[in-house]
């Protein structure tokens, strides 16, 4: 079933990866021209989308609900590292997302707030200190 | 006797006290990683390489570093195979069928000599076989023109998969989705932005180095938390002294083990795991009297000695030709096109001291990994007590430390997690990842040599079959997929065979 699913959005976006290098047109002088490449990738990409859609072969198993639940969490968590790396600073949102991580993995609170900290802390120093990579301590929204 | 000279100019790149000091570095670390379940060399590398270019490193230290890591990861994955029967990385399963059985007889420290002396013997031979046959290689690879070249990049993509027969279109599929994130950004010889949709971030296309810290760091993360966490009951190492005689029982196991793995190794696409795998059956097939899979001695010896020498011979068409051979040297081979270093025949000329020093600097690698791995071994056992909690958040710390040091900017930290969630999709759905990698890497390469070679015949595509080196690898490339083909059908109907579909 996966497969199925899998074969069609291989092939929607190799359709749409196709339709849109119509778009491209050349100057002059290239002999090969901005679309040309595109299209011998795009469409064997249709093909074997359709392929795999009429004849699938595996079945992915998903994890249950839990694990499901936990790598959602885990996702929204490193979108946030990601957003917040700046403006919180990498000292308290390295924190926030070394604990988080470690909570969903299943530390105990009290270790795992001890090892964020360690570890937070411990990065910063290791890296912007000692061998000098810059990294915003601090970020914006704390002063 | 020009090969003995290179080395010797090799060795003093080599001795420079940074590459030494990056060198024991990289062993350790890669030890280290190598040894903890759940990371392994492409995780590894991967994590490292921004760090490397933040540090304003030059290619043939990064290189040294990323290459004494790759040879570390082969050396640590036994461990925690031995001691937990959880292989510590992928070409380290092969390890835990004979070597677990040993340690809980009692003869932790007896497998883990047999398999550090396998793994030495292993990779010396393998960087004996580089020393030898890339020179050789490279000298073929100068007759490739465009259109040779283009036919080798599609062998490449046809073949990266390797015969391990999962489903071929799946690895085709995952090439052709590396081609097109590939051709993202401006197109740099006509200069039309090609699928930007307008964001001006996109116009550099993606950074293949965020992409791969995405998708073999970040995905690794997702990919843990499914597990149901279990930890593995560790044996106590036993006797501190392994017994000479039991090491020179895996002598034959190992010598064999190296070939095998070498050749695997060179293949494209097989890679380490295929090493272990072919070097363990073939010894099965030897000398199996009903002992193998219950503590043999050479059942531990041939697949370290495999894997070992698999990641060496895998450096050969990395360099030599600027397709990897196996994942973990994909990576390599991405950090060195960041680094405006076209791996290739031309390398040999251009930079030989990259070339001479990383790979006199894999020989040392070997002799501070057998003192790493047989003497100094408690440390790393003593590693493997630390919670997964604390080690993967540690994990994701520093790969976002690393490519927010390259880039400065929030939105390649997102592209990067968009990438690891990609790669997490598609390893559940059984594709491959490095097909995507190498299509991210070489697209844009792949593209410039069909245009010089249609530039050189006018526009006529048949150029791209009249030269009898391209002939010959197309040729090599349909009977590579015909063979994968052959092989995941009747893997499938044995299959069907046994669960009665």
């Amino acid at each position: 079933m996966t497969d199925r699913l899998a074969g069609i959005c291989f092939l929607l976006l190799a359709a749409g990866y196709v339709w849109l290098s119509a778009g491209y047109t050349a100057g002059f002088g290239d002999p090969l021209g901005p679309a040309i490449f595109p299209r011998m990738i795009g469409i064997p990409a249709i093909l074997l989308g359709l392929s795999l859609a009429i004849w699938p072969r595996h079945n992915a198993d998903w994890a249950g609900p839990a694990g499901l639940l936990r790598q959602a969490a885990a996702l929204v968590l490193l979108l946030g590292y990601a957003l917040g790396l700046e403006p919180a600073g990498f000292l308290p949102a390295t924190f926030a997302a070394v604990l988080g991580l470690g909570l969903l993995m299943g530390a105990p609170p009290l270790r795992g707030i001890a090892t964020a900290a360690i570890a937070a802390a411990g990065l910063y120093l290791l890296f912007d200190r000692l061998m000098g990579l810059p990294l915003p301590m601090i970020g914006t929204w704390f002063g | 006797m020009d090969i003995l000279a290179s080395l010797w100019d090799g060795f003093a790149v080599a001795v420079l006290p940074i590459n030494l000091a990056l060198l024991v570095a990289g062993c350790f670390a890669g030890t280290l990683i190598g040894a903890l379940p759940g990371l392994g060399p492409v995780n590894g590398v991967a994590i490292l390489i921004p760090l490397t270019f933040a540090f304003g490193l030059n290619a043939t230290s990064s290189m040294i570093l990323l290459s004494a890591v790759y040879y570390g990861c082969m050396y640590g994955g036994r461990i925690s195979s031995i001691l937990l029967n959880i292989p510590g990385d992928e070409p380290a399963i092969m390890t835990t069928l004979d070597g677990y059985p040993m340690a809980r007889k009692g003869q932790a420290a007896d497998a883990l000599a047999i398999s550090g002396v396998a793994s030495f013997i292993g990779a010396t031979l393998a960087t004996l076989g580089l020393t030898l046959f890339a020179p050789l290689l490279a000298k073929a690879a100068i007759y490739f023109g465009p259109a040779d070249y283009f036919a080798l990049y599609v062998m490449a993509f046809a073949t990266i998969g390797g015969i391990s027969g999962t489903d071929p279109r799946k690895t085709l599929l995952a090439a052709l989705l590396g081609l097109m994130l590939g051709t993202v950004g401006l197109d740099p010889s006509t200069g039309v932005a090609r699928y930007t949709f307008g964001s001006f971030n996109l116009y550099d296309g993606f950074d293949p180095i965020v992409a791969l810290v995405g998708l073999f760091a970040i995905s690794e993360i997702l990919f843990f938390l499914e597990q149901k966490l279990q930890d593995g009951k560790l044996v106590p190492p036993g006797s501190v002294f392994p017994r000479l005689s039991r090491v020179k029982e895996g002598l034959g196991a190992s010598l064999r083990g190296s070939a095998i793995g070498f050749l695997a190794g060179i293949l494209p696409g097989a890679g380490a795991s295929l090493g272990a795998v072919m070097a363990y059956s073939l010894e099965k097939r030897l000398n199996d009297k009903g002992s193998f899979g219950t503590g043999d001695p050479r059942g531990v010896a041939a697949p370290e000695a495999g894997n070992n020498a698999a990641s060496g011979g895998a450096l050969i068409p990395m360099l030599t030709l600027g397709v990897p051979g196996s994942g973990t040297t994909a990576v390599m081979l991405a950090m060195l096109i960041s680094l405006n270093i076209q791996p290739g025949p031309l390398l040999f000329q251009r930079s030989p001291d990259l070339v001479w020093g990383l790979v006199a600097a894999l020989y040392l690698a070997n002799f501070v990994l057998l003192v790493l791995n047989l003497p100094l071994i408690g440390i790393f056992t003593r590693v493997l007590g630390l919670p997964a909690w604390g080690l993967m958040p540690l994990v994701v710390a520093i790969s976002y430390l690393g490519v927010y040091a390259i880039t400065h900017a929030a939105f390649d930290l997102m592209v990067m997690v968009g990438f690891g969630l990609l790669g997490f999709v598609l390893r559940k759905l059984d594709f491959s990842l490095v097909p995507v990698v190498l299509g991210l890497l070489l697209g844009m390469d792949m593209e410039n040599n069909l245009r010089r070679a249609l530039s050189i015949s006018g526009g006529d595509f048949l150029i791209l079959f009249q030269s009898p080196i391209a002939l010959l690898l197309y040729g090599i490339t349909g009977f590579f997929l015909a063979l994968t083909l052959w092989l995941s059908r009747r893997d499938a109907r044995r299959l069907a065979a046994e669960t009665g579909e």
